[in-house]
């Protein structure tokens, strides 16, 4: 029994960690952007996809690991340029745009990669002995290029001088644009990062989960679980999040319905959603 | 009387003698199927008006909808099949639960700001699909429950039931008219003058003596009240309810059909919801990938046409009126120094 | 001798670090036109906000005409009879003018009715005349407010104030951006509501301050630094220091001890 436990708990925090580098991708469009990605989900999707495509053309799996970051990335800048930058003004809006292009993406991905589900081998097949159970090579190595990719992009946050400019625009848009930051070259590389992210968590997850046009409608409530348990800006706090929010449900999982796990991390993320003081209320004037 | 008020209210004459013909007149011109179309784009369209009274009138954009839609709709539903209800107090039920929704939820949703209040609604929405999901006995979950129609009126010798196509047309009819007389009554009214003030600008309404939370409550319980019964009516449509119809995904649809159409206008959401359903129709018989059209529809709605169709509509017959005051307001206007 | 119309009493105010406005105690007669100025960032709309409930105090307390109003929504503040107009002109812009004041109007006067038609309204349509009449703006009464010139809504703001019957205005700098003309229209229009309202002016136009102040309170740095009538003020050694070092305001001052 508690090895079934087990076996659910490190799924989870595996699986957290992959959604971490998912739902980071959202924190920092919705923290610089304003824009409540609603694609986010099917950008994940895409990245399963790519590499599903990448194996099949080239019968190399980890060049999927390259191919999928490098197509959200350009994915990415279009979908800034072309779509979410004329809207800037009427950002409520900026939904409605994002629901269209989750439609899009999943229908053109139905139309090229058709609707039934595949399965992906996983790349490193084979078990090893952990914490006293036998656990899948690859379910660790993905969370070891997990951890390599959030450590990469906290880095990348800190100490280049890209990401210092990313930071300043989500602390103080008015200003960074005063020092000269280019701001617009800014929200594109932002978008097109979060696209990346997304994707490439969807090329490491690809062979434990299932390959299919509808599997990002269910990584994008989760995603923003993440975002607004761990809060809006706090990167750390997200990537903690969504690790804490999959380690829970996974071990729900072993003694109830899947669904009830759910359930529970929605209530919980309307709890931080009505109780939490800062920016979530309906403040005046401050 | 301006060109444009007299064009929309001949428009609005034909409009209505078409919808009061559809059962005789559709038929003879194409078949039968069709009439229940018409009357499914009447729910849909009063659907599209919840989403629409509270975005276009009160600027809350709500993305769970299909929450009180799916209150309605299972109210409906198992009143009929768990609680053998007949239509009247089935119908009632529903109303009564999407309402009671509303309220409790838009006392929680309220108050949070115009982003945090679009997630938590899909929130909302989503927590009670997964227990309608989950609570496969009384739902039948994603598969749905199906019943038999209990008749709506029957007096003497004489039933009247959904299961004649013509009576539910023009039931369908009625209601969805009346629901959008009252929201006309409500947006010329006091009240939703005040809507529209909080719309544009809510601490301006607060400081002139506005509760700002208390009236998007109401508004908010309102737009569940349309919901509901557009839901209530599609279960009785369908003799349908299933757990499905509360997914995000119909809150969205319902969402991009009220700015396509447009939103802050009372006909918006019937031409949006008309113009997507029959493109669904028309082109999923030779391409079932019309979900893409609706997508790209959004996009270039939301960029080049925000106001939406009866948005542009007015924008142009504004600018033939204009053209014919312009004289005047010219001679106004150099009053000023 | 009357109760002042608005009280403070140690009124305090933080954003973590920075107190904005610090201990800050007054009290306003009432029948007296009061002005607030201050350099940038003195705390003087902090305090217009935490007076008209925008912000809550974080210690300290607010009476109006010697009722607690500390701690009250801004709508119930509204209705008690304090009005504001903001330091950004805003108003509903999608609104005519003429819907602007009704609305205005009708916030403030009975409930909202949601079933009758908003233009059967007699004493309110009245009203609004009389108000657009007053503030000039008759000819653009049809108008999308987000049409106007900043101007014109400034005068709409004016007029909002006016049409709420408000028992205490607070101006927030209602000159700002105004073209001479203009603030000299404003002006005009400030002067006579002061014979019948309380009103309490931020400024920073030292030409409309000494013209038509009653009093003047100057604030800096979330207190209050010298209060008194306008010559008072003028011959303040810190004020002169801290606010009024310039050459310029020295012909104000030698015009307003002379007045």
């Amino acid at each position: 029994m508690s090895d079934t436990l087990l076996l659910l708990a490190l799924n989870g925090l595996i699986w957290g960690l992959i959604i971490a580098l998912i739902a980071l991708g959202l924190s920092i469009i919705f923290g610089l952007l304003d824009v409540i990605n609603i694609a986010h989900g099917d950008f994940f999707m895409v990245g399963t996809v790519v590499a599903w495509f990448t194996l099949q053309l080239t019968g190399n799996f980890w060049l999927g690991f390259i191919v999928a970051p490098l197509v959200g990335f350009i994915l990415g800048a279009l979908i800034q340029r072309i779509v979410i930058q004329p809207i800037r003004s009427t950002a409520a809006l900026s939904i409605v745009a994002t629901f269209g292009l989750s439609l899009i993406l999943q229908e053109v991905v139905r139309i090229t990669f058709g609707p039934t589900p595949h399965r992906i081998l996983p790349p490193i097949t084979g078990t090893v002995p952990l914490f006293g159970i036998q656990y899948e090579i690859y379910r660790i190595f993905a969370a070891g290029l997990s951890i390599a990719a959030l450590a990469g992009f906290f880095l990348f946050l800190q100490y280049t001088k890209v990401g210092t400019w990313m930071r300043a625009v989500r602390h103080d848009r008015d200003t960074a644009i005063a020092m000269g930051i280019p701001a617009q070259r800014i929200y594109i590389l932002t978008f097109a990062i979060g696209f990346a992210l997304a994707a490439f968590g969807g090329a490491v997850a690809a062979p434990i989960t299932t390959v299919d046009f509808r599997g990002g409608v269910d990584i994008l409530p989760f995603c923003f679980m993440a975002v607004i348990i761990g809060g809006l800006g706090n990167l750390p706090g997200t990537a903690a999040a969504a690790v804490l929010l999959s380690f829970m449900e996974g071990v729900i999982q072993s003694t109830a319905d899947p669904t009830i796990a759910r359930i529970a991390s929605l209530v919980l993320m309307s709890a931080v959603l009505l109780l939490r003081p800062q920016g979530l209320f309906k403040g005046y004037v401050r | 009387m301006t060109l444009r008020s007299t064009i929309e209210r001949m428009l609005f004459a034909l409009f209505a003698a078409f919808m009061l013909s559809v059962p005789w007149v559709v038929p003879a011109f194409v078949n039968d199927f069709w009439v229940n179309l018409i009357a499914e784009v009447l729910i849909w369209s009063l659907f599209a008006a919840s989403v629409n009274l509270l975005f276009g009138y009160v600027g809350l954009l709500s993305f769970g909808q299909a929450l009180y839609f799916g209150f309605g709709m299972y109210g409906v539903g198992i009143g009929i099949d768990h609680l053998g209800l007949s239509f009247w107090p089935a119908f009632g039920l529903g109303i009564t639960a999407a309402v009671a929704m509303a309220l409790l939820s838009g006392v929680l949703a309220v108050r949070l700001t115009w982003h945090y209040f679009a997630i938590i609604t899909v929130v909302f929405s989503l927590i009670f699909y997964f227990l309608a999901v989950t609570m496969k006995s009384l739902t039948g979950g994603d598969d749905g429950i199906n019943f038999s129609m209990p008749p709506t009126f029957s007096f003497g010798g004489t039933v009247l039931s959904f299961t004649n196509q013509t009576f539910q047309y023009f039931f369908i009819l009625t209601t969805v008219a009346l629901c959008f007389y009252l929201m006309h009554r409500v947006i010329r009214s006091p009240l939703g003058k005040a809507f529209l003030a909080i719309r544009d600008n809510d601490v301006r309404a607060s400081l002139i003596g506005l509760n700002v939370y208390l009236l998007r409550l109401i508004a908010f319980v309102m737009a569940g009240f349309l919901a509901g019964v557009a839901g209530a009516l599609f279960a009785f449509f369908g003799r349908y309810a299933s757990a499905s119809y509360m997914f995000y995904h119909v809150s969205g649809e319902a969402v991009v059909w009220a700015i396509v159409g447009g939103a802050g206008t009372l006909f918006g959401p019937i031409i949006g919801t008309s113009l997507f359903i029959f493109i669904r129709e028309v082109v999923s018989t030779r391409w079932e990938h019309h979900a893409l059209i609706v997508g790209v529809m959004a996009i270039l709605v939301v960029i080049m046409a925000p106001k939406g169709l009866v948005g542009l509509w007015r924008d142009l017959l504004g600018r033939l009126d204009d053209r014919e005051t312009s004289g005047n307001v010219a001679k106004k206007l150099r009053t000023e120094p | 001798m009357t109760a002042p119309i608005l009280e403070t009493r140690r009124l305090t105010k933080r954003f973590g670090g920075l107190t904005a406005v610090n201990d800050l105690s007054m009290s306003l007669p009432s029948r007296r036109l009061h002005a607030i100025i201050g350099p940038n960032g003195a705390g003087k709309t902090t305090f217009f906000n935490l007076v008209s409930g925008l912000l809550t105090a974080d210690e300290g307390s607010v009476l109006f005409r010697g009722q607690d109003i500390t701690g009250l929504k801004p709508h119930a503040i509204s209705r008690l009879g304090i009005k504001r107009t903001l330091q950004i002109k805003s108003v509903f812009h999608q609104l005519s003018v003429a819907e602007n004041l009704w609305v205005t109007y009708r916030a403030s006067h009975g409930i909202l009715h949601p079933l009758r038609d908003a233009s059967d309204d007699p004493a309110g349509r009245e009203r609004v005349e009389r108000t657009l009449e007053q503030t000039g703006l008759a000819a653009l009464a049809e108008r999308q407010a987000g049409t106007l010139s900043y101007g014109d809504v400034a005068l709409l703001e004016i007029g909002m104030a006016l049409i709420s019957d408000p028992k205490l205005l607070l101006l927030d700098e209602p000159t700002c951006g105004m073209s001479p003309a203009e603030t000299e229209r404003a002006v005009a229009k400030i002067r006579e509501m002061a014979k019948t309202i309380d009103i309490i002016i931020i400024e920073h136009d030292m030409t409309v301050v000494f013209g038509i102040a009653d009093d003047i309170t100057v604030m800096a740095q979330g207190a209050i630094l010298a209060s008194g009538s306008p010559a008072e003020i003028a011959n303040d050694e810190r004020v002169r220091e801290a606010y009024l070092g310039r050459p310029e305001d020295e012909d104000f001052v030698e015009e307003a001890t002379h007045a």
